[in-house]
């Protein structure tokens, strides 16, 4: 038994919308990417102990545990009011908890009839990529579940050696790309995009990239320019890779970020017709 | 299979019609059926039969067993007093084709028209309760040595005309239709017609074989469902075991044997007999569910013998004469609803909040009910049951219009259900009883329809737990699956309407609008309905 254990914020046991059939959706805190419009803006940090979400539950309901180094939650005085991740400096939570492999495979077990694969999301998921290999070779190693798809929603920001520790256990990669200039990629993530656009062409040529995805965030990257740029470049990608266009929506942003504006149909009608000319077949979300 | 009409028609119906009605009740009802301008004539001939139907005693039955079908304890859905014919007839299609049908001076077909001429003939000619076949049968193994050179569109055209003859002729929500569980070019054909065309009949069944089936047959089928709520997925390894040769899934999933079918069903209400329970759990096993299973296999074997030995219905009918049917593929179902209501009631009075379908010690104990019924009416031989080694089928009745306080066969109740994953393992553990059929509802969300692969990794899923149907709608959906036929929400949406206008209580709950749409479909297939009422 290994004494690896990864930071999990979450577990869906039936997602429909994180790639091909049913799907178990493993979700991994922490982020190395910043996004303004990040609808989990909880999974981004990690917790220090600080103390703050203690002082602000108005139930009681956290208590610091500091032997174990975690934060104790009691659920049967929880109200659900969030007000631990809104007072959080770290943009991180009380809720989430470390697990082991054995202990991830015991819940893939439970579902392992009704669905199709897994997919390990963020945050970040490949900033904990040593945890994420032994889970990967563990599950093809599983009679029961050597069946199952493995699929890794990743921002892309994540350097070449680290994906070749993992591509061979991998059946596939979705991405994301915020902007394709450096000016408008800081502004949206806080960070530059040259990692990312290496990650997108790395894993395109080892035929692993399942889905390039494109967020369209209004007067932040829907700019003429900067959509015939995302385009070019979404168009070098191989044409088996499916393309999207997805419709930033404002459900769950931090309010600090309340100015964000979602983009209108005409702008996504402009997006669409933009990117049909340099030859794209874009799903518009 | 039930008569779709109004809730005030049926309470008339159960209280006038049980006893043989008075010469001049008679005639006073009769002819206001006559002279009743909003029936049509189909609807006239319907009644009157149903009214001279009544002038007959009930088949022979204890006192207790008649006081009990008085108070809806025991309810046999309305088949009137003196059964002439058998409840759900499931003709061997393919032998009346192979052999053609003397009485009705027909040939067996040669060609694709002359297939689809011949059934077309044939299905009006199928007895039921409303009048009209509940079983038309496996289609697409039915055509397919028809079709010859054929191109898909010549088919395609076929059909679609064959539809709309069946859905014009056959105004019914129980018409049922089976394909499967081949891939084949007909299969295909009927779920483009059915996204084509929208209509609620016939109601249809995919006899679904992970071994047989393509995922691409399921994917169009799982397509299908997202634009009309049909066809139901029946698990077919599962159900074939059953029976000794074919079977149809008919009505509101009934699987029963072709060539044969089922005299009558009859239902006990689950709820009712633990409202009158005063004893615990055990006496409740032992007592009070025996007691109450053993009159409603008193009532089914009396209605049995009746439609045999009195009518001598198969003798003389000319689909039993010349061996579309025949007596030994018949055997009778034993039907029960709310149990749901029966679990909570118990666990309540042991003093536990826990709920059916929710808590484990609920499902539990709704297993263990359904094991002792299985096993009361497993140890009764039944007469004229031989499809069936003598015994009754056992049914998980999915619910009628009347039914206000009680919840389909096992079901969950409607806005308690768990999450899917959960709802499965409540149910699945019992299908296997069920070899008269069962069936649970599942809501999927709109999203799903981007990715149709995930409804089959979770029909799969289930079928490998055991489960014997499945059928699921979209929670925005068109068409709304409500006790195991369909409405369109824009017909449900009107008749609340106009209910509320009549200023009805009948609109509270979820159980009630099942019956509120019960009497939507009969008055979009059958006009004027709502009028019926008044009698």
């Amino acid at each position: 038994m290994s004494k690896l254990q990864a930071n999990i914020s979450g577990i869906i046991k039936s997602s429909v919308i994180d790639g091909p059939g049913n799907r178990m959706v493993i979700f991994f805190q922490a982020c190395n990417l910043n996004c303004l419009y990040c609808h989990n803006s909880h999974t981004i940090g990690l917790c220090n102990l600080c103390g703050i979400c203690v002082d602000a539950c108005p139930t009681n309901s956290l208590q610091i545990d500091t032997e174990n180094k975690r934060i104790l939650h009691q659920e049967n005085t929880c109200m659900r009011c969030d007000s631990c991740i809104k007072s959080c400096p770290e943009n991180s939570s009380p809720f989430y908890k470390k697990m082991s492999v054995e202990e991830i495979v015991s819940e893939i077990h439970k579902v392992r009839d009704f669905i199709s694969g897994i997919t390990v999301s963020g945050g970040e998921v490949m900033l904990q990529v040593d945890f994420l290999r032994l889970l990967f070779q563990t599950i093809k190693s599983d009679k029961e579940l050597s069946h199952l798809s493995i699929l890794i929603d990743s921002n892309g920001n994540i350097a070449q050696d680290k994906w070749d520790s993992i591509l061979p256990f991998t059946d596939g990669v979705m991405l994301d790309l915020k902007a394709f200039s450096q000016e408008n990629h800081k502004k949206i993530t806080g960070y530059s995009n040259e990692t990312i656009l290496e990650s997108i062409q790395y894993l395109d040529k080892r035929k692993k990239l399942k889905e390039l995805r494109f967020v369209l965030v209004k007067g932040m990257n829907n700019h003429e320019d900067e959509l015939r740029k995302v385009s070019q470049f979404m168009s070098s990608v191989s044409a088996s890779v499916g393309k999207s266009i997805i419709k930033m929506r404002k459900h769950g942003i931090r309010d600090e970020y309340a100015f964000v504006e979602e983009p209108n149909a005409d702008d996504m009608e402009m997006a669409r017709n933009i990117f049909e000319e340099s030859g794209l077949n874009v799903l518009m979300i | 299979m039930y008569i779709p009409l109004l809730p005030s028609f049926c309470l008339f119906l159960r209280h006038k019609m049980r006893k043989n009605i008075s010469m001049e009740d008679f005639n006073k009802r009769a002819f206001q059926v006559i002279t009743d301008g909003n029936l049509d004539y189909r609807q006239k001939k319907h009644h009157l039969a149903y009214i001279a139907e009544s002038s007959q005693a009930y088949p022979e039955v204890s006192a207790e067993a008649k006081e009990a079908l008085e108070k809806k304890i025991i309810c046999d859905l309305f088949e009137g007093n003196a059964p002439y014919r058998p409840r759900y007839v499931l003709p061997d299609y393919a032998l009346a084709m192979k052999n053609g049908i003397d009485y009705l001076e027909l040939e067996a077909p040669k060609d694709f028209d002359e297939a689809i001429n011949f059934l077309s003939i044939l299905y009006v000619q199928v007895p039921s309760i409303t009048g009209y076949s509940v079983y038309l049968g496996n289609i697409d193994q039915l055509l397919l040595d028809y079709v010859g050179d054929l191109s898909e569109e010549e088919i395609y055209k076929k059909m679609k005309l064959f539809w709309r003859f069946i859905d014009r002729t056959l105004p019914d929500a129980f018409v049922h239709i089976n394909i499967g569980p081949e891939d084949n070019i007909i299969a295909r054909v009927i779920l483009r017609i059915e996204r084509e065309l929208k209509q609620v009949v016939p109601n249809l069944t995919l006899k679904y074989d992970p071994e047989i089936s393509s995922d691409e047959l399921l994917l169009e089928a799982t397509k299908t469902v997202f634009e009309v709520a049909k066809p139901h997925i029946a698990n077919h390894p599962m159900t074939a075991a059953d029976f000794k040769g074919n079977y149809g899934v008919v009505s509101c999933y009934n699987s029963l044997p072709e060539g044969g079918g089922s005299h009558t069903l009859v239902r006990l209400n689950l709820k009712k007999i633990c409202d009158l329970h005063q004893g615990d759990l055990q006496d409740f096993l032992s007592n009070t569910l025996k007691k109450y299973c053993i009159m409603t296999l008193d009532i089914i074997e009396a209605r049995s013998k009746y439609l045999v030995e009195t009518v001598n219905y198969y003798e003389t009918d000319f689909l039993a004469k010349e061996g579309i049917i025949s007596l030994e593929n018949f055997s009778a179902m034993f039907g029960f609803y709310g149990l749901a209501e029966c679990v909570n009631q118990l666990m309540k009075k042991s003093g536990s909040q826990s709920e059916y379908g929710k808590d484990e010690d609920a499902n539990q104990l709704g297993h263990l009910i359904l094991e002792e019924m299985k096993k009361i009416v497993d140890a009764r031989e039944l007469p004229y049951c031989e499809a069936n080694e003598g015994k009754a089928f056992f049914h998980s009745q999915s619910g009628i219009d009347i039914d206000i306080e009680e919840t389909a066969g096992a079901r969950v109740p409607i806005g308690s259900e768990p999450d899917i994953y959960s709802h499965i393992q409540a149910v699945a553990p019992h299908h296997h009883l069920f070899t008269g059929g069962i069936s649970d509802i599942f809501h999927f969300d709109d999203t799903i329809k981007r990715n149709p692969e995930a409804v089959l990794d979770i029909v799969k899923g289930a079928f490998k737990k055991g489960m014997r149907m499945f059928t699921f709608n979209l929670s925005d959906s068109e068409f709304i699956r409500i006790t195991g036929y369909l409405v369109r929400r824009s017909d449900l949406k009107e008749f609340r309407e106009e209910g509320s206008r009549y200023g009805s209580a009948l609109f509270a709950a979820n159980s009630m609008d099942n019956a509120n749409v019960d009497c939507r479909v009969s008055k979009r297939v059958l006009s004027h309905e709502q009028v019926a009422g008044k009698y």
